[in-house]
């Protein structure tokens, strides 16, 4: 069976690997990923399993595994089909918490609100259906060698543009020099250790690796490269294209004024029916407004201004229940919680945070359940201790044990020794208290929660601790730090850590070299991973991630990102306050975000990171 | 060479010349002053008494008693974090009136009434710099060149126009974030050293007046040094009007800091000010709106009130000054 063959029959053991290649492989996957998803929602990095026509990777289909359950407290809405009769007509608007940069695939970077407009507009080439397994979408199938470097894919047939051209191999095969130009298909491109793509038939796609990489369908199930454009059209007029999109999606542009409204009309030769063989989609069209302020959006949709709006802010949740709840507002609340967790890092390059007893005495000081207070998230957000939520099939009982909690008087005692130790690594006198520099974005839900570390750390009376603001990109500058090396000006630094894409994407350039002396001391010269955010290099921790990559035995990749996890907890680079949750909330009637199907006649993924797809929505009468 | 004349007889023939001394007023008290207030001006006065009340007591409590006068600490959850339980307080986040909490609690369950108290320090520090800065510096610089003129006030007045004919917020954006730490001294400074120009328009164009009165020329006909006749008759006339203005000033001031704290970029957190009540309690304005009135109320009520008492001693003056 094909499927047999993709999870279990590659056998290719870490001490097989040629290990400087491996390491070249993976040392700048996913770049363009963390950035986006440090501090916002999800992000165009690629994720990752193999996949054949209907989900076969193991979260779907291996009941051993004993992570996935839905947590304790965690309140995702569950993904079923719908009850009531569909409908055709009318017209929904979406509030969005910012306006896309562009509906370039190729060129603007994504995030969670413009995946809601490109969604409407383009199709992906995979999707992640209920159980997060991917499954071919636009394509047909998809099948890989044995070592993964060349990836053979099949279209639908009967599939056209908005502009009526046809879709074929020699379309997707004319996209990658335009991918390979574009800013964030060129990160995706290299992250995903694509070389080249040709047409092997009128719908047959070759893709080409430099090196294997199991993961690849999840980079065909994001923005970059695996949404389908016009590549004549784009060539033709690139600027243009942002401002009038053409793809094979449900909807097609009617009309894009920049930070009001974008209107989409319904695509009437749209290729894809729903399960019963009816002709998708439902709406007449659908308009997306971008509403930047939290309360504003959320008092649009409770006034009717919008049918329907998104968050990420686990406040804007909080208000929306209870308008649900105790105001009896008449509103439907999509709730997701997924692999991105809040928290923050410490720049290990920088004394005293070199030293683990430093980051251990820190994280021991930081109450979770305290800073999920403050963020507004108590009864929402779950408290983090890995990359993975509880129901995630990747999630580690071992190493949620193994993760340092709140315990204050410990984190004291291990500072102090820190402290009094004359050979400690920032310099200062034995007994004198440490400098921190604890910096957020100035966003108050944020603010609140630096603050409780804040009174945590300075009660030990063992730190100094300063509190700094800066808007969002110097905030990732400071620690990207491109002025000096990539060791970046930050100390103790908020940010968001993973997504629900393959493990793989946030995590192997996480882990990579952090800097060019790191990777001539490890005999990688230029292996360096800018988004090595928090400047901790674990030769065994990279080693595994780099493993994960080039086997999809699910087993032996959970495996290896548990031991990654394992080593988190033990050295501490990063700490965490709580899972992200993310919400669309919706007028009653407006229905099927979470029950559209991909065209196995699967249920879709639903609605993670407020991504919706609005294709199978409709106005229930 | 110059007639050299005894001092004591050119300060006779100035002040004779003038008359200013044979007409001049009797000298209010306080007490005749605040009689004349109208009530509304009593009242503004009254807020502010209390706000720069309250923010001194606040910081003789942190700087010399430890905080342990009667005034909870502002940055510390409702009872503090307890190192022998290892736990934080009791105390519920964005809590409503209460005997123990007079104006409620915000986010992380911190007095509100003790953060607005101390919040006032913040304000007073910056009205009291900016407005120091534009008297002592604006105030001699526009006295100087309406007196002098020539090419000092072209020079002068040149640089005042270039600075003030940026927008101010964004200017004081620009300056102030190229500070990293953003320390009381740092953002009063430079809240003061824009002021200056301001200030300096104003003296100037009271200046002008001023040195074209018979005095001023009566002073200069019998041979008084210019820098004399600057201190001792163009000043001293200035000075009043700056204050006056001063005041008006200072609610501008009060707007611009609460503006910065708003966006983040006044002192650092947790040190409490209006600005940053307001911006961190919005998040919750649906569960407790109150926790976005008080600051903004206070910073409302003290920028009414100083423009009521500026008005008033702006129109005072004016009088005054129509006297001479």
């Amino acid at each position: 069976m094909e499927e047999q063959t993709l999870i279990k029959g590659t056998k290719m053991g870490v001490t097989a690997m040629r290990r400087k290649s491996l390491y070249r492989a993976v040392a700048f996957l996913a770049a363009a990923g963390l950035i986006a998803g440090a501090c916002g929602g999800s992000d165009d990095s690629a994720p990752a399993d193999t996949a054949e026509e209907s989900s076969e990777e193991a979260p779907a289909e291996e009941p051993a595994v004993e992570a996935g359950d839905e947590a304790e407290g965690d309140v995702d809405t569950a993904i079923e089909e719908v009850e009531d009769t569909v409908s055709y007509g009318g017209s929904i608007s979406v509030g969005l918490e910012a306006e896309a940069t562009g509906l370039r695939p190729w060129e603007d970077t994504c995030s969670s609100p413009c995946y809601n407009m490109m969604a409407a507009v383009y199709d992906k080439l995979m999707e992640q259906d209920a159980n997060g397994a991917y499954t071919p979408y636009l394509a047909e199938s998809i099948t890989p060698n044995e070592d993964f470097t060349v990836w053979t894919m099949t279209l639908r047939s009967g599939v056209t543009f908005h502009n009526g051209v046809d879709l074929t191999g020699q379309t997707i095969a004319d996209m990658f020099p335009i991918q390979q130009a574009g800013a964030a298909g060129s990160s995706a491109i290299s992250a995903a250790n694509l070389s080249s793509v040709e047409a092997t038939g009128d719908l047959e796609v070759t893709y080409t690796l430099s090196q294997g990489n199991s993961a690849f369908p999840a980079s065909l199930s994001r923005a970059p490269i695996g949404m389908v454009f016009d590549p004549a059209a784009a060539a033709a007029d690139s600027e243009g294209y942002s401002m009038a999109p053409i793809g094979t999606g449900p909807f097609v542009i009617d009309s894009r004024d920049l930070d009001n409204e974008t209107t989409f009309v319904r695509n009437d030769n749209y290729w894809a029916t729903d399960p019963d063989g009816n002709a998708l989609p439902y709406l007449d069209s659908i308009s997306f407004r971008p509403i930047p302020d939290e309360g504003t959006r959320l008092d649009a949709l409770l006034s009717g201004t919008v049918n329907a709006m998104q968050t990420l802010r686990q406040g804007t949740i909080r208000d929306a229940r209870a308008a649900r709840d105790d105001d009896g507002a008449d509103i439907t609340l999509y709730e997701f919680q997924g692999n991105n967790v809040g928290g923050g890092m410490f720049n290990t390059a920088v004394p005293p945070f070199d030293d683990v007893r430093v980051r251990r005495a820190l994280v021991l000081m930081n109450s979770q359940e305290q800073v999920i207070e403050a963020l507004g998230g108590t009864g929402i957000s779950l408290p983090g201790t890995q990359w993975f939520s509880p129901d995630s099939v990747w999630w580690s009982q071992a190493a949620a044990d193994a993760w340092p909690k709140f315990d204050f008087e410990a984190g004291v005692e291990t500072l102090t020794e820190y402290v009094n130790d004359p050979e400690r690594s920032d310099g200062k006198a034995v007994g004198e208290p440490i400098d921190a520099e604890l910096s957020c974005p100035p966003d108050p839900t944020l603010i609140a929660a630096m603050q409780v570390l804040e009174q945590a750390y300075t009660a030990s009376g063992l730190v100094n601790v300063t509190m700094t603001n800066y808007d969002q990109q110097t905030h990732i500058n400071n620690a990207l730090g491109m002025d000096n090396g990539f060791i970046g000006s930050h100390q103790v630094h908020c940010w968001r850590w993973s997504d629900d894409s393959d493990p793989s994407v946030a995590i192997n350039p996480a882990l990579a070299p952090p800097t060019a002396e790191v990777a001539e001391a490890i005999g990688l010269p230029g292996v360096v991973s800018p988004l090595n955010f928090s400047n901790w290099f674990s030769p065994t921790a990279f080693q595994a991630a780099v493993a994960a990559t080039k086997t999809d035995d699910f087993e032996t990749r959970k495996g290896l990102y548990e031991s990654i996890m394992l080593e988190f907890a033990d050295q501490v680079p990063v700490y965490y306050s709580g899972h992200t949750a993310t919400a669309i909330g919706t007028e009653s009637n407006i229905v099927g975000l979470n029950s559209w199907h991909v065209p196995s006649g699967e249920l879709g993924i639903g609605f993670p990171n407020a991504e919706g797809r609005w294709a199978e929505v409709f106005i229930a009468s | 060479m110059k007639p050299e004349f005894p001092r004591d007889r050119l300060s006779n023939v100035s002040s004779s010349v003038t008359g200013i001394t044979d007409v001049a007023p009797k000298k209010a008290t306080i007490r005749e002053v605040i009689q004349a207030m109208p009530l509304r001006v009593k009242l503004a006065s009254l807020w502010l008494l209390l706000v720069v009340f309250g923010a001194v007591y606040a910081k003789i409590d942190t700087a010399w008693f430890g905080g342990s006068l009667p005034l909870q600490n502002p940055n510390f959850q409702t009872n503090g974090f307890d190192r022998a339980t290892g736990t934080f307080g009791t105390g519920e986040p964005i809590e409503g009136m209460s005997g123990a909490h007079w104006l409620g609690t915000d986010a992380i369950a911190r007095d509100t009434f003790a953060r607005l108290v101390h919040g006032g320090w913040v304000s007073l520090v910056v009205v009291v710099v900016s407005a120091a800065c534009g008297v002592i510096i604006g105030g001699f610089l526009g006295s100087l060149v309406g007196f002098v003129r020539g090419r000092t006030e072209t020079i002068i007045m040149a640089t005042v126009d270039v600075i003030l004919a940026f927008p101010a917020l964004v200017l004081l954006l620009a300056l102030v974030s190229i500070f990293e730490v953003r320390n009381l001294f740092v953002i009063s400074t430079v809240i003061g050293v824009l002021s200056i120009p301001a200030y300096t328009r104003v003296a100037r164009a009271n200046s002008l007046a001023i040195s074209s009165r018979e005095f001023v020329t009566a002073a200069r006909a019998i041979g008084t040094k210019p820098s004399k006749i600057l201190f001792r008759e163009v000043i001293p006339n200035v000075l009043p009007t700056l204050l006056a203005y001063a005041m008006v000033a200072a609610a501008f001031v009060v707007v611009v800091e609460g503006s910065l704290s708003f966006l983040g970029l006044s002192v650092q957190l947790p040190t409490p000010t209006w600005g940053n009540m307001i911006n961190q309690a919005r998040r919750d304005i649906k569960i407790n709106v109150a926790q976005v009135v008080w600051p903004s109320l206070a910073l409302s009520v003290t920028v009414l009130s100083l423009n009521q008492v500026g008005d008033y001693f702006q129109q005072r003056r004016a009088v005054k000054g129509s006297n001479l």
